[in-house]
């Protein structure tokens, strides 16, 4: 097993490092010379050709690489060319912003799932079973930005509960952050919530016919018990590799949800630096989000191998 | 709870479930939603109530009528009109991301399958990589290189669900490639391309019918996502997902016209994961638990 | 047996997850740029209230030297930064740090400073600081705003408060501009690092800059001047007109200055909580005929370009109705406006005429839309009014401001027509009285006529420019779509607030909550 690990981790390695060559190259492609916007619309030549000389926009592209790889590698991603401000700090704090959100949305999910995907699996061909059913096929067809839209105008417009968009940090004022938080994090979590219910539903009819199971009621414990002891750990499983994998999904559903709630987070940053061809920092953020799905599949597969004994001598 | 006898392991199908997965609702009603789209799709080559990008002052912000059946918008544009011509956009970067998708991603699982080892490693790896890159995060790169349009999109959304057809058609054929027939075959000296095209394809074609119909519906997600971010169609192409995003200005005076394109969106994107659904239930009931 | 080792290793996992949120408890999501050394202690007089108002376009950085954009001296302009002078609610210019004298000939200006004006790092303003800045415009600016500064030939402090500044010949327009973003008063040791860290005399100082969210600004407790009203201001920046206009329902802020979403204010009338301002500004929309495209080199196909809008229907349907009509490029706020709607009125058959008469019946023409949200959205009725006469119209969106910068603004100027607003004041200078614009406009008898306007009396001032505005009107040297209107909703109890936004700064002094 250590075996499949470090090979599993060398494979991530690699991964990690095409994704920055990728990355890197595909961004040197973008037209619109960085050094111009950044000086914005009343330029003038001169001081346009000095901007690129000191952000180093002259040298070959191997070196351009070379240092914006290390700089990565040291936590150190450079100085925005638009802002002159450091993309670490920046990057820091709107990640723990769309943290928050993705955190809150897959609580939300999984507690909607968890006893929604098990209802519908013990309902499984009954009129119960497959109203759920339809309804967790419509949650799956709604995308995420629309479920934020139809939110806001209920809950913000009609029914003036939650503000409509907007971010507190937490320690800041607690209670506002917590409203505001409601709505995206929902708009977010249902949609993940109906596909996470389909995946535990068809899990929990899979420990429904298994064989210890049965073993199990032999030796006296009732359907219920027998489920919940041995039945639902072993469901899990499938339901922990799918939230991993979800996560590029779930990423990307916030970079939306952030712009209809205007959350300062990862996606409005990404957006708002296209925009302003603010190069180095979409090349961070970009890199960033790939990292960040790249290194969540790996602990996810290494989850899976862990919690199936089954695999653990694969 | 528990009161029906547990059966053994899924693969011992009873015959009496696969006469009733023939008649699957989903497979109706999945067939039923995609066919309404194609047809609305169809219909607006040749006919619209209105020219869709008409502007008319005079008929602004009107609610459902006779002569507007679906209302306008704040330009006196006609939304049935709207809708009918957005379909036509949905279905043709389906159409195009899908294509793209399958042309790439059902050779290259053949490939993987059945060329040498580590080739199939190569794609496989290199599959997930390519996830690591959302849809969405891909058509954002792509359209600020080359500029938002219709076509980055479809490539983009194109590209990121190669991996898809891949991973599915390379399971299917190693599937296929166990089999008695198939194994008879090479030990008599067919060449493998030979077995490929009148064994492998055939019968992974109906997973990548699945596929192709579940694919159909992300990629309708995607595009409606880009537009309503501003990065999909352009402005005289009439778009759901761009509907959307300008209805948001007026969701306290007129919500109908997100509620329009919003139920347009998801009966799209339902039609096709039904039909999926359905599909998979019919084909393979092994796959039954996923659906 | 398996459930125990399941068991310990889901534990492991808990404890992981527990840790992690934990540590992202501790950490204070969202948190901000701390600035460096001046940031002063609220007290004084005024309230302890604070105030937050809704935005849109945030900066990028601090810095209007370098960057061209309208959101900097919005926000910091008059409030942060002062200058010599500014300008009142009527459009007059009021002595700021200093009051003013001209000599007979309008060469020679004397500035008498005030004596206890402090920067918030601490150091004093003098006459010194006044010459560092007015020579750092012509040394140091990136901006083509600068070239206002070029008229000046010489600064000198004659004493500590005494600055007299020497011009290369009489200008009416150069104390006007001095109320701009180019007449900022900056101190000789505060410019290390303008993107993000301003050091200005003026009645708040910048305290947080909380990038993609917002800008916070506190009571400088030293200025020398009367404390304003509000101890804390935050600037709240949205990129969603509609989530801005949500935003003031919700009570997440207390002032929309902009809207942008004008079909939304049906949702603030009748609400007595509210009050909803409607003035005007300074930002012509203007559908830009570029003039080095062999179409528009011809009169006749400009004229019928401009009788072919419907421009009252456009506001209409683009901009709900909010709107005034302009004949040409001047507000109603300046000195020499006309309405000069009627040189060029509304008349599809005129228009049809004209294009046939300059046989074009079978034109085709690129609309390049910038990526904001009047242009987009009355680019298509635009469109829609253009094909109405037949004229074939391909409209793309350019994404602002890389792209439109980059292909519509500088060289090549790749575009047949655009759209977009100026905010700036007194802008027909830069615009139509310079051939290497965007707009490629080349006549000389207008540039002639700047120059004698500025040279001019006050009164000759006011006559030639009306001509000006009647020249280029005529000479359909653009279309004036509209002028965006200053559209404000605010809380009922708020005061000061300004009909009319001249200048470009939102100024905050005089805003205060009966």
């Amino acid at each position: 097993m250590l075996l499949r690990v470090l090979v599993r981790a060398g494979v991530l390695l690699a991964s990690l490092a095409v994704s920055s060559v990728v990355v890197f190259g595909f961004l040197a492609a973008l037209p619109g010379d960085p050094a111009r916007v950044a000086l914005g619309v009343n330029a003038t030549e001169e001081s346009v050709a000095t901007l690129r000389t000191e952000f180093g926009l002259d040298r070959p592209l191997r070196t351009q690489y070379v240092d914006w790889v290390g700089g990565m590698l040291t936590g150190d991603p450079g100085r925005s060319y638009v802002s002159k401000a450091e993309i670490g700090p920046q990057l820091a704090d709107r990640m723990q912003v769309t943290l928050w959100l993705v955190a809150a949305a897959t609580v939300i999910a999984v507690l909607i799932a968890l006893p929604a995907g098990t209802l519908m699996a013990v309902r499984h061909g009954k009129l119960s079973g497959l109203v759920l059913a339809g309804l967790s096929q419509l949650g799956v067809a709604v995308p995420a930005f629309l479920a934020g839209i139809l939110l806001i105008t209920l809950f913000a417009v009609r029914l003036r509960w939650l503000p409509s968009g907007g971010w507190t940090p937490p320690v800041e004022d607690p209670v506002m952050f917590l409203r505001q938080l409601t709505l995206p994090a929902l708009a977010l979590g249902l949609v993940q919530g109906a596909v996470l219910t389909r995946y535990v539903r068809s899990a929990v009819i899979d420990v429904l016919r298994e064989d210890y199971l049965r073993t199990a009621r032999a030796k006296g414990l009732t359907p219920e018990r027998a489920l919940w002891r041995h039945g639902l750990r072993n469901a899990m499983v499938p339901v922990v590799t799918v939230l991993g994998l979800q996560l590029a999904t779930l990423l990307i559903g916030a970079v939306v949800v952030e712009r209809v709630f205007v959350v300062p987070g990862m996606g409005k940053l990404l957006l708002d630096a296209v925009a302003n061809r603010d190069l180095l920092l979409v090349q961070a953020v970009v890199m960033v989000l790939v990292v960040a799905v790249l290194v969540v599949n790996f602990v996810v597969d290494l989850l899976y191998t862990v919690l199936d004994p089954r695999l653990r001598h694969g | 709870m528990v009161d029906r006898p547990l059966r053994g392991p899924a693969t011992v199908v009873d015959h009496r479930d696969v006469a009733r997965r023939r008649v699957n609702p989903s497979l109706v009603a999945g067939t039923l939603l995609v066919a309404l789209v194609v047809a609305v799709a169809l219909v607006s080559f040749v006919w619209t109530p209105y020219a869709p990008s008409r502007v008319d002052p005079s008929s602004r912000l009107l609610d459902l009528s006779a002569e507007h059946l679906l209302g306008t918008d704040k330009f006196g544009r006609d939304v049935a009109s709207q809708i009918m011509v957005g379909a036509r956009t949905t279905i043709f970067v389906g159409v195009i991301a899908v294509g793209v998708a399958a042309v790439f991603g059902v050779p290259l699982g053949v490939l993987a399958a059945m060329g040498p080892r580590w080739l199939g490693q190569l794609v496989m790896r290199t599959s997930d990589l390519v996830l690591a890159f959302p849809a969405l995060l891909l058509a954002i790169m792509f359209g600020a290189v080359y500029g938002a349009s219709t076509l980055t999109a479809m490539i983009a959304i194109g590209i990121a669900t190669i991996p898809s057809f891949a991973r599915i058609t390379r399971a299917a054929t190693l599937q296929v490639l166990s089999r008695e027939y198939v194994l008879a075959a090479r030990v008599a000296g067919r060449r493998r391309l030979a077995i490929a095209l009148r064994h492998v394809l055939p019968n992974v074609s109906s997973l990548v019918i699945v596929q192709v119909s579940v694919s159909f519906a992300i990629a309708v997600l995607a595009e409606a996502a880009l537009s309503f971010l501003g990065l999909g169609t352009p402005l005289t192409t009439p778009s759901w997902g761009r509907m959307l995003q300008e209805s948001q200005e007026l969701l306290s005076v007129a919500p109908r016209l997100a509620v329009v394109p919003g139920i347009a969106i998801a009966i799209a994107v339902l039609g096709f994961n039904l039909l999926g659904d359905g599909l998979r239930d019919r084909y393979d009931p092994k796959l039954e638990r996923a659906s | 047996m398996e459930s125990g080792l399941i068991g310990s290793t889901r534990a492991a996992a808990g404890a992981l997850v527990a840790a992690s949120l934990l540590g992202l408890a501790a950490c204070s999501a969202g948190s901000s740029t701390a600035p460096p050394d001046g940031t002063p202690p609220p007290s004084g007089e005024g309230s302890e209230e604070s105030l937050v108002l809704g935005l849109v376009a945030e900066p990028a950085t601090l810095d209007f030297t370098q960057d061209g954009g309208a959101a900097i001296p919005q926000a910091l302009l008059v409030n942060v930064y002062e200058g010599l002078v500014k300008l009142d609610q009527d459009g007059e210019i009021v002595p700021a740090l200093a009051t003013w004298q001209v000599s007979d000939d309008g060469l020679t200006y004397t500035f008498d400073l005030v004596a206890d004006a402090v920067f918030t790092s601490g150091e004093p303003f003098t006459a010194d600081d006044a010459v560092f800045s007015i020579e750092r415009v012509q040394n140091d600016w990136t901006v083509a705003l600068k070239s206002a500064m070029d008229v000046v030939a010489s600064a000198e402090a004659a004493s500590p408060t005494q600055l007299v500044v020497t011009l290369t010949n009489p200008s009416n327009n150069w104390l006007y501009n001095m109320t701009t973003r180019v007449g900022a008063m900056f101190s000789q040791s505060g410019v290390d690092d303008l993107a993000t860290a301003p050091i200005g005399t003026g009645p708040y100082a910048l305290s947080e800059w909380n990038r993609g969210d917002s800008i916070v600004l506190t009571r400088n407790a030293d200025y020398w001047g009367e404390a304003p009203y509000f101890n804390e201001v935050t600037l709240r920046y949205f990129d969603d007109p509609t989530a801005l206009n949500s935003a003031l329902l919700t009570g997440t802020i207390d002032v929309i200055t902009t809207v942008q979403a004008p079909e939304g204010l049906a949702q603030f009338e009748g609400n007595d909580d509210l009050q909803i301002i409607e003035g005007s500004t300074n930002g012509e929309v203007l559908l830009s005929f570029n003039h080095r495209s062999a179409p528009f080199q011809d009169l006749q196909v400009r004229q019928a370009v401009r009788q072919a809008i419907d421009h009252q229907a456009l506001v209409d349907t683009c901009w709900a109705g909010r709107g005034e009509l302009i004949g040409s490029h001047v507000p109603p706020t300046d000195p020499w406006y006309e309405d000069l709607t009627d040189v060029a009125p509304y008349d599809p058959d005129e228009a049809t005429r004209l294009l046939e008469a300059a046989g074009q019946t079978d034109l085709t023409l690129r609309l390049r839309l910038p990526s904001l949200p009047y242009a987009t959205s009355c680019g298509q009725v635009v469109a829609s009014q253009l094909e109405d006469v037949g004229i074939t119209v391909e409209v793309d969106t350019l994404e602002f401001p890389a792209q439109w910068l980059a292909q519509v603004f500088q060289p090549p100027n790749d575009y047949d027509m655009s759209i977009v607003a100026h905010v700036e004041p007194r802008d027909i200078p830069p615009l139509f009285g310079d051939p290497t614009y965007y707009l490629g406009y080349d006549n000389a008898e207008v540039v002639q006529m700047l120059a004698d306007a500025d040279a001019g009396t006050a009164e000759e001032q006011v006559t030639i420019m009306q001509e000006v505005a009647r020249t280029i009107s005529e000479d359909s040297a653009g279309d004036w779509l509209f002028l965006l209107p200053n559209l404000v909703v605010a809380d009922a109890d708020i005061t000061g607030l300004p009909e009319n936004a001249i200048g470009e700064a939102l100024d905050l002094t005089l805003l205060a909550r009966s």
